[in-house]
């Protein structure tokens, strides 16, 4: 099979740059287990949510740190230097996204019935300021509230009496029905980073490979061999075929190795009969682009945007619930969106009959769908440009 | 002489796709997913308002006060519960399943949540039951040594009364999205360090037969350099201006008002990643495979410290190891569009291009010492 190792020869000339590719799948892959792994405690009570605050307190009053004490429960209270840069950097990369300032003489004033007021410094509309806005207010609102009804009160005992009824609350209950779905984070994000490397490294590889084989003199030349066309043309499918599998089963592989635990479940087998099928799709992906690229230095170009492009937009880097409807209204001409929505839905799945795999099923036909286009539309093009 | 050098070395290098593909285009088009990508990051994080449910019973049905206090509360003008009456636990359960819900509610004593998970949601309908319980207390106890009506403290507590006001010392917002352009900006800038590679391999006749060619004209070889590399760094400063614009203008990315600050940023970043594409070339006598691994690889890490691929990175290595904060050229470039954009003060600005203006020196002195006064036994 002279075209079948000629094919792979060449394959191998690209490892090194493919290669990168994997590596840096790898790297974040491990990185990304570490730290999942590492928090995958699931919670049996229910936890309140804290938020990271700064809390500055420019008077020292019992009332205020009866204040800062309630907040506690709610919020951690992170140190930073009371310098505006510093506080400035700390909102914008999200350490906190609460600074709440205690001005000098609040506490006189606001037991005097003054109108006064703290000061919050947040990063506009963020979920946790209601919660911190809501306690302020809360501590305050009763605080004013004894104030006005019970008279002479001392900040002794205001402060006592704040504490006493504060720890009064309602009662939570956690329904517990997800104990299946415990695990899944890892894999569910090393499927959804998948097609990143996927893409490039079967773009890069196909298009070298018809790169070589379109031009002319070695197409005439391949053509007076003794190989019928029909040989030439197998052999040549055969050759990415192979490559398309050993890739594929090259970067599954290491899900086995960062997280064995959890891969011999139902979901996990799920994901990779999905990244199967995704692959498929990229690889009839790459050969239909592969049929419209000239030149080799447009070769990496493409890879490169394609690759990152779709990721982009189809919810590889960023969640698909993060991204606008507009966006993923244009991602949906894409196989990787369906393979992501596929994903997703498979993670949580703790019941594997038809009528709830029915959608996983429904997403990976559609990317079979995309697959059968992309072939199609590429012998389409490969047989009027051998027309011309 | 400087004409002619210079005019022949900028057809060159527009002639050149594939490197105006690299420097320009390419920036481009990661702008544009970028901005398709984290359009919607910054409201995905705006407060929403959060669909709970309450099971039917006697007791929230007697309970007025509740109901109307869960109904009318609000924050920042908008509603904070959305509530749906459930008939009985097992619909409210069903809600429950399949997300429509972040919790329920039953009313009885003490009142109970019911949620699937922590969450920011779920604490927050929790703090609210916690302020309705605990608001029923402090009336108790108050109410035991006074007279007044039930009904007029009740409606207290939900007057929302607003004892903390706004002050933002900028007027900036901390849309934190930006610095994934400015890195973006940053690292285009360092793609400049491509033409800076090629300016030293078409002047050091070991390199390339052009620079054995160039070589033997009577010309001197420091002003050669300086006149092509003047090409270079003239074509990639106005590629560097066309992605600024089209930030700018076409994705709408806010560089602050201080506008002529943001070109001199532009200028001094373009010429410092040519200087660095300069210093690879001089130092690594390798094939330009390799040169240009080591760019792209040197690149890519500057970004990836300075928030590219996660703009919390930036943030962790300032306070972590502020020395490497301080060393990578592509963050300090990055600071410099940050601090422009989000301080009304110039001071870190300045100590930003200062650093940048010190790396371009260092950069193109070592250059200087390493290109000069080359003599060849054979080529």
């Amino acid at each position: 099979m002279p075209v079948f190792n000629l094919c792979l020869k060449i394959l191998k000339k690209n490892i090194p740059s493919m290669l990168i590719y994997v590596g840096i799948f790898l790297g974040i892959s491990a990185a990304m287990s570490f730290t999942v792994l590492g928090e995958q405690k699931k919670d049996s009570v229910f936890n309140q949510a804290k938020a990271n605050i700064v809390f500055i307190n420019e008077e020292d009053a019992p009332f205020i740190n009866g204040l800062k004490q309630e907040l506690s429960k709610i919020a951690n209270f992170i140190e930073i230097p009371d310098e505006i840069n510093a506080l400035q950097d700390a909102l914008y990369f999200r350490e906190v996204t609460y600074i709440l300032r205690v001005p000098d003489g609040f506490t006189k004033k606001f037991m005097n019935g003054e109108d006064v007021k703290l000061e919050k410094t947040v990063v506009p509309d963020a979920y946790s300021n209601v919660y911190i806005d809501l306690a302020i207010n809360k501590y305050l609102d009763t605080a004013k509230f004894y104030l006005e009804h019970a008279e002479n009160i001392s900040e002794e005992l205001l402060v006592q009496n704040l504490s006493t009824v504060l720890s009064l609350g309602s009662t939570v209950e956690l329904k517990e029905k997800e104990e299946n779905l415990t695990g899944n984070e890892f894999l569910n994000f090393y499927f959804n980073y998948f097609p990143y490397a996927m893409l490039y490294i079967l773009i890069l590889g196909t298009s070298t490979l018809i790169f070589v084989f379109n031009d002319n003199d070695l197409k005439k030349r391949n053509l007076c061999s003794p190989l019928s066309v029909y040989s030439i043309n197998f052999q040549f499918m055969l050759a990415i075929l192979v490559f398309m599998v050993i890739s594929w089963l090259i970067m599954v592989g290491f899900c086995f190795v960062f997280d064995f635990k959890n891969c011999l479940k139902m979901n996990t087998l799920f994901l990779i009969t999905n990244s199967f099928v995704f692959t498929l799709a990229a690889a009839c992906m790459s050969f239909l682009i592969g049929n419209l690229v000239k030149g080799r230095g447009a070769i990496t170009a493409v890879s490169n945007v394609v690759s990152l492009g779709f990721s982009f937009i189809s919810g590889v880097f960023v969640p698909q619930q993060m991204l606008g409807s507009f966006v993923l209204k244009i991602a949906s001409f894409n196989p990787t969106y369906w393979y992501i929505k596929a994903n997703n839905n498979i993670v949580n799945l703790t019941d594997f009959s038809f009528i709830h795999i029915n959608n996983v099923l429904y997403y990976m036909l559609i990317q079979i769908g995309f697959a059968l286009i992309f072939f199609i539309t590429a012998l389409v093009l490969g047989k009027k440009k051998a027309l011309n | 002489m400087f004409a002619h050098i210079f005019i022949y070395r900028l057809k060159s290098l527009l002639r050149n796709h594939e490197g105006v593909f690299w420097t320009l285009a390419f920036p481009m088009i990661l702008a544009l997913f970028f901005n398709m990508a984290f359009m919607n990051l910054n409201s995905f994080e705006e407060f929403k308002t959060i669909n709970i449910a309450v099971v039917e019973s006697e007791q929230y049905r007697n309970d007025p006060y509740f109901k109307s206090a869960l109904n009318e509360v609000s924050y920042n003008d908008k509603r904070m519960f959305n509530v749906t009456v459930a008939r009985s636990e097992e619909e409210a359960d069903e809600m429950l399943d399949n997300n429509d819900i972040a919790g329920y509610i039953i009313v009885e004593n003490p009142i109970k949540l019911i949620v699937k998970k922590s969450g920011i949601e779920q604490s927050i309908v929790k703090n609210f039951l916690d302020t309705y319980v605990q608001t029923k207390a402090s009336i108790e106890t108050v109410s035991k040594n006074t007279n007044f009506t039930k009904g007029d403290v009740f409606a207290l507590p939900y007057k929302n009364n607003n004892y903390i006001k706004e002050v933002s010392p900028t007027d900036s917002p901390p849309n934190n999205v930006l610095n994934y352009f400015y890195t973006l900006i940053a690292m285009a800038c360092f793609y400049g360090s491509f033409l800076g590679m090629s300016e030293v391999t078409n002047i050091q006749a070991d390199l390339s037969p052009l620079a054995a060619r160039i070589n033997v004209a009577p010309v001197h070889k420091l002003k050669t350099f300086i006149y092509s590399t003047s090409a270079s760094a003239i074509m990639h400063i106005s590629e560097m201006f066309i992605l600024l614009i089209f930030l700018r203008f076409v994705l709408g990315i806010d560089f602050g008002s201080k506008i002529g600050y943001v070109i001199l940023t532009i200028i001094v970043g373009s010429v410092a990643g040519i200087a660095f594409g300069a210093l690879v070339s001089a130092i690594i006598k390798k094939s330009e495979n390799i040169k240009i691994s080591v760019l792209i690889g040197v690149t890519m890490t500057g970004s990836f410290l300075a928030g590219m691929m996660y703009q919390n990175m930036k943030y962790i290595v300032s306070k972590k190891i502020p020395v490497l904060s301080c060393l990578n050229p592509v963050n300090l470039l990055t600071d410099a569009f940050y601090c422009l954009y989000y301080y009304d003060e110039l001071k870190r600005y300045a100590i930003n291009i200062c650093g940048l203006l010190i790396f371009i020196v260092i950069s193109y002195f070592t250059v200087y010492l390493l290109i000069r006064r080359r003599k060849y036994a054979s080529i």
